[in-house]
């Protein structure tokens, strides 16, 4: 069993991906409402078995690259491909293959949630989809409010019903569009573990969010998108190193003579704080500011995070 | 876990039938839920007409075709229920997708346009069946009583041919109606200002030899008037209008409808409202 697992997770994650197309392409697409230029030529490709981070402030265009993935939009001009289909083209192959979770809470009427599950089964072609339900009312813990109707779930319940109604036909990728918006902590969390999961499983993920802290520990890559245009992407490691500083404070027993260099950013009789580039090591510094090691009684290090990279980003563009 | 992933997209043949059945089960599932509102209310609808109209005042007005006014009306009323509540099971089932936001849900689901136009028209149609049915029950109880007899089907299959050929049409404008509106006020306009007067004034209540000429010469403008007379057609044998003109308007209708609201589920709003 055990080995049966492992190679199917190694087909699945490493060999399978050589011989798939991305999970998406974009290239050059445009998305215009009016005179408001919503997506302006973005191309990038999301590569399989990944979570990707498309981060970006409001108005940015992220919901449009979703709607457009989606088919809730056509583009202006440009193509985005699903496994290497044209959405334009080939609607119902490409929505096959994907699960998406809108930022926007909705309501079923008059059905609970078991019924609306069997029924988003019956649209994706599935007419018995019983043992997938009750695994994910499970995982999710909305078991107990499968026979509740959707307004009569707490927010954080209604997210998780959303997730559910996502996956229930187990697509290959999954769109998730503030999926924790408005959602307590430890909820995040929960959601947060179960997308590591569905991902170490196979799915490629792609993600927007607020939450950048939480970004970075999930997105293997994220893409930057500002005013409608792609600013940065790369692996999430990279960019934070490539476009932070680190913070090096010295604390003081014993004043010190002023320091002259262009890493030192202050200087009082109990402290140093000094910026660096994210490559350079602290001997290295050590090295350039002469610094006495017998007046430092402690040495604090703050590393570049992914919201100051990408407010770097941001004041760039 | 593999293999079950990769289900959907290589099954392509499930996406054929599963999804067009299971959005038409959702739709009659839908109605059946509030059946007090879908099918009682018009019930008791139709009893008050056939009450009021059939038999306080129908016993003082007099046809030339000889025919009871009661016997008259039925068939209208039946029409009219049909009609107006497939108009509304199509109509309000998009509307209300687009108050709770799972409009979408046509969308991001494999459907094609054909699916949903045909799921949604079915599942109309199955009310406006329902309604139907149980408009004719009540009716040919009222007959009963006030004749001594019930009311015999003249024409069955005419009958039939026009009750599903008018269903289908008012079922694919409720879909129009719901994907092109972008508020409720323009819903209720267009209930208020475009089907009420055509329902009533399209012969349900009264014979068009009735009339004053120009009058008679606008109603015919009026394509209910034919759904209304091919059905009474059916019934009783007595139609104001030419039963062929009857059957080209009707069918003219119900295409014209059809490829109106395949465009309005391709050019519709989506939009939560």
């Amino acid at each position: 069993m055990l080995t049966h697992s492992f190679f199917n997770k190694i087909i699945g994650k490493y060999v399978i991906r050589l011989f798939m197309p991305s999970p998406i392409l974009l290239n050059h697409l445009v998305k215009n409402y009016g005179k408001v230029q919503a997506v302006q030529d973005i191309s990038f490709e999301m590569k399989e078995g990944e979570v990707l981070g498309l981060l970006g402030p409001n108005g940015a265009g992220k919901t449009s690259i979703i709607s457009i993935l989606t088919s809730l939009e056509k583009p202006t001009s440009g193509e985005a491909k699903i496994f290497g289909i044209d959405v334009a083209l080939e609607e119902k192959q490409t929505k096959a293959s994907l699960g998406f979770v809108p930022q926007e809470l909705v309501s079923h009427g008059f059905f609970t949630v078991e019924e609306v599950l069997r029924f988003h089964s019956g649209y994706f072609g599935l007419a018995d989809n019983k043992a997938q339900i009750d695994y994910l009312l499970n995982k999710l813990g909305i078991y107990i409010h499968k026979d509740k109707k959707i307004r009569e779930l707490s927010g954080g319940m209604k997210r998780r019903f959303l997730i559910a109604k996502a996956l229930v036909h187990r697509p290959k990728l999954l769109l998730l569009d503030e999926p924790t918006a408005g959602v307590d902590i430890e909820l995040r969390n929960s959601l947060w573990e179960f997308v590591r999961e569905l991902n170490n499983q196979g799915t490629s993920i792609l993600l927007t969010t607020h939450y950048l802290e939480e970004a970075e520990k999930l997105c293997d890559r994220v893409a930057i998108i500002h005013l409608g245009k792609l600013r940065q992407m790369g692996k999430t490691a990279e960019l934070v190193k490539n476009m932070t500083q680190r913070q090096i404070v010295f604390q003081l027993h014993t004043p010190t003579s002023s320091l002259q260099s262009p890493y030192v950013k202050s200087q009082s009789d109990k402290q140093i704080i000094c910026q660096i580039p994210a490559g350079m090591e602290l001997g290295e510094l050590m090295g350039k500011i002469h610094l006495d090691t017998k007046v430092i009684s402690d040495i604090r290090i703050k590393e570049g995070t992914l919201e100051e990279a990408f407010l770097n980003v941001l004041s760039e563009a | 876990m593999f293999y079950q992933r990769h289900k959907v997209s290589l099954a392509t043949p499930e996406l054929r039938w599963t999804p067009f059945v299971t959005l038409l089960k959702k739709e009659i599932v839908r109605f059946l839920k509030v059946i007090n509102q879908t099918v009682v209310t018009p019930l008791m609808n139709s009893s008050l007409y056939l009450l009021i109209f059939g038999v306080s005042l129908g016993r003082s007005i007099d046809l030339s075709s000889g025919v009871s006014y009661l016997a008259f009306l039925i068939p209208g009323l039946v029409t009219m229920s049909m009609l107006n509540n497939a108009f509304q099971n199509s109509s309000s089932s998009v509307l209300n997708s687009k108050f709770h936001g799972d409009i979408i849900d046509f969308k991001i689901a494999p459907f094609s346009t054909h699916q949903v136009v045909w799921a949604l028209s079915l599942g109309a149609l199955i009310r406006g069946f329902a309604v139907g049915a149980v408009t004719i029950g009540v009716s040919e109880v009222f007959h009963l009583v006030v004749k001594g007899s019930f009311l015999g089907i003249q024409h069955p299959l005419i009958f039939i041919y026009y009750l599903f050929v008018g269903t289908m049409t008012f079922a694919s404008f409720g879909i129009i109606v719901g994907f092109w509106a972008k508020n409720f006020e323009q819903v209720n306009a267009i209930g208020g200002f475009i089907l009420l007067p055509l329902i009533y004034l399209g012969g349900v209540f009264y014979s068009l030899e009735n009339l004053h000429p120009f009058w008679r010469i606008v109603s015919q403008g009026n394509p209910l008037l034919y759904f209304i007379n091919g059905i009474r057609y059916g019934v009783i044998g007595v139609s104001d209008v030419n039963i062929w003109t009857a059957f080209g308007v009707s069918v003219g209708s119900m295409i014209a409808m059809y490829l109106l609201s395949i465009r309005s589920v391709k050019t519709g709003s989506y939009i939560r409202w």
